[in-house]
């Protein structure tokens, strides 16, 4: 399924290509560059990212869309999981393993390449596209499909194969229905979701299926990988109460063969007269630990691979942003773990050079206690990143 | 003879000269205000604009856009064309920029504002989301009064002062309001600091009124922020009001096409 999704998005392409006239062709170029200070040392690690998009729309109900995606890396590239792992833990692995490196190897790939048939009572999107899920800003709960960088939550996600149908019904309610092939029905992502309005407020219930891989990394000689089939039931929404924007999201996740865990997300945000704009988000995920005493060397990894969205089971996330002049935008985050106190600051600078150039500079700096969710540890960084649009 | 005949024709001109002054005298500020929204928010409209905003240190920014409105503005959707930064980027618009979308297509995410967001500039334009979706809002969220007639961008306009409402989720605390008695354009407009009504915030300033499809239009508008010394026009490079927009339009999925 997988790769006929893929065959009918490339052959889509090549069709397209006698026509380029057609083509709507336009991305972005990103030269990124990353300073970190990590045990007393500097590292530096640049990309260069290219990105270019091809839109095509055949006729008024059918479009294609495609992006192909070159990333090439710079400076020091190898790292080790293992260096932001608080001592004590890392020192209790056996010897033999030292595969905890993570590589930055150079990319060259197909992200998003997909079919959209709009049909008067539905639409239908197939091929390799982007998912995104739920009303959070940095956690989505329900989302299964993908993980947020918290220092940069708004940067794109890549694509997933899937056939997609979009159902529009009545009084603004509307139905999704997603299946995400893997090699087999058992493995693949299927989910559900019905969406409506009440009053100022959007809500969405939806339900998933996917298979959840879990990586036991305190094997002697290997890494120990557990697929369970995880099924999720969640909700949200998103409106406005007492002048506030609100939201919430939660989800329920059955785990087959494993324990069962729920995760929830509450929002709120408000723009002050001055164009101020202040959001916080707590997130809680029941299966994360609220002791740092406890966290092990499987909590660690498995927050790094991004297998398990929190280290630490209750956290809030304070976005603040204001517009210095017509130009620049500065502001920043704060990440807050409130089960061990440790917080990570992320200040933040959006200039806008020209309307198709910006550059962006994003910190990074941890200031817990070592062994904690952002302990002085893990080191600090700053990146500045500049994107050109064509 | 001639001199006679002519009287009853001169009594009759100056009757309905008199009559049709009076009636311009005793036209009520709520009758001028319901006049300029329907000029202002026609029933179906469909435009390609540009936006272009000088920023404070002389740089120049341009948008383009289709914007399409329905219901007499009480719906707007706008689709962004260019710059490449923003392409494909829409903003959904229902209840008179009550409950405001925004669809990012790079992260393929729709985002829902709250109405403080109506005071945001939107793309860091002098425009807030407010202005641009002020379908019924004269009428709904201010009470009128009219001032007057004063001569403004040499036409013979009806001056009004239209204050928020109480309960209003607006972001000015007051208007005022030059409005051309002939086509019932609003040729200038004064907007007053949410928090201070004395102090002036940003004025508009409509050009180029042309018929289009029956309907004054003014081409060009031009908003300039008294506070941060900023300016940006808004121009129309196409638009007819002579189309069938279905409700599918102005929603997520109008959003996404």
């Amino acid at each position: 399924m997988r790769k006929l999704l893929c065959g009918v998005s490339l052959s889509l392409l090549l069709i397209t290509r006698p026509s380029a006239q057609e083509v709507d062709i336009f991305g972005y170029f990103e030269p990124q560059f990353s300073l970190i200070y990590l045990d007393d040392d500097y590292y530096q690690l640049q990309s260069n990212k290219l990105r270019v998009d091809l839109k095509s729309t055949l006729s008024e109900n059918v479009e294609f869309g495609a992006n192909f995606n070159w990333i090439l890396y710079y400076g020091k590239r190898d790292w080790n999981f293992l260096d932001y792992v608080p001592q004590k833990v890392s020192s209790s692995i056996p010897l033999e393993r030292e595969d905890y490196q993570f590589t930055y190897e150079d990319r060259n790939f197909l992200d998003n390449a997909y079919l959209r048939l709009s049909f008067p009572s539905f639409d239908l999107m197939v091929g390799k596209q982007q998912i995104s899920l739920g009303t959070g800003y940095a956690f989505n709960p329900t989302d299964v499909f993908n993980f947020k960088d918290l220092m940069d939550p708004t940067y794109e996600q890549p694509g997933h194969n899937a056939l997609r149908i979009d159902l529009p019904l009545k009084d603004g309610f509307s139905l999704l229905a997603l299946y995400s092939p893997e090699s087999d029905w058992e493995e693949s992502g299927k989910l559900l979701r019905l969406k409506g309005r009440w009053g100022h407020f959007d809500f969405s219930v939806i339900g998933t299926e996917t298979q959840w891989t879990i990586t036991d990394y305190t094997y002697p000689c290997y890494n120990f990988i557990a697929a369970y089939r995880r099924r999720l039931l969640g909700a949200d929404f998103v409106g406005e109460l007492l002048g506030l924007g609100v939201w919430a999201e939660g989800a329920y996740n059955f785990v087959k063969e494993s324990k069962d865990f729920w995760e929830l997300v509450v929002g709120g945000d408000y723009t002050f007269d001055s164009e101020l704009y202040l959001m916080l988000e707590f997130y809680h995920h029941s299966l994360a630990k609220s002791d740092y005493h406890l966290y092990d060397l499987n909590d660690w990894l498995g927050f790094f691979y991004q297998e398990q969205r929190s280290l630490t089971q209750n956290q809030v996330y304070c976005f603040v942003q204001y517009p210095a002049t017509d130009l620049l935008k500065i502001g920043g985050s704060t990440l807050i773990s409130l089960s061990d106190g440790s917080i990570a600051l992320v200040p933040t600078m959006l200039y806008s050079f020209h309307e198709n150039i910006e550059f962006t500079l994003i910190g990074n700096i941890n200031i817990g206690k070592d062994g904690k969710a952002y302990g002085k540890n893990q080191g600090h960084s700053l990146l500045l990143r500049s994107r050109i649009y064509f | 003879m001639k001199l006679k005949a002519f009287i009853p024709l001169i009594f009759c001109i100056g009757f309905f000269c008199a009559k049709s002054a009076s009636a311009q005298i005793s036209i009520t500020a709520d009758t001028i205000i319901q006049k300029v929204t329907r000029v202002m928010n026609p029933a179906q409209s469909k435009a390609k604009m540009k936006m272009t905003i000088m920023t404070t240190s002389k740089k120049t920014r341009t948008f383009v856009y289709l914007a399409y409105s329905a219901n007499h503005g009480e719906k707007t959707l706008m689709k962004y064309l260019q710059p490449s930064r923003v392409k494909g980027q829409a903003i959904l618009m229902l209840n008179n920029a009550d409950d405001i979308w925004v669809y990012f297509p790079r992260t393929r995410r729709v985002r829902k504002l709250a109405t403080h967001a109506k005071k945001q500039k939107m793309e860091g334009s002098d425009f807030s989301y407010e202005d641009m979706g002020v379908g019924d809002a004269f009428i709904d969220e201010f009470s009128s009064r009219l001032l007057g007639e004063e001569k403004k961008e040499g036409q013979v306009c009806y001056r009004l002062e239209l204050k928020r409402k109480p309960k209003s989720s607006s972001g000015y605390s007051k208007l005022v309001m030059w409005v051309d008695k002939e086509s019932f354009v609003p040729l200038v407009v004064d907007y007053y600091h949410d928090d201070d009504s004395t102090l002036l915030g940003k004025q508009l300033v409509c050009n180029d009124i042309k018929v289009i499809d029956k309907i004054p239009t003014p081409m060009q508008m031009v908003m300039y922020n008294k506070l941060d010394r900023t300016q940006t026009s808004m121009e129309f490079l196409e638009v007819t009001y002579k189309v069938e927009l279905k409700d599918d339009l102005f929603t997520e999925r109008g959003m996404k096409k």
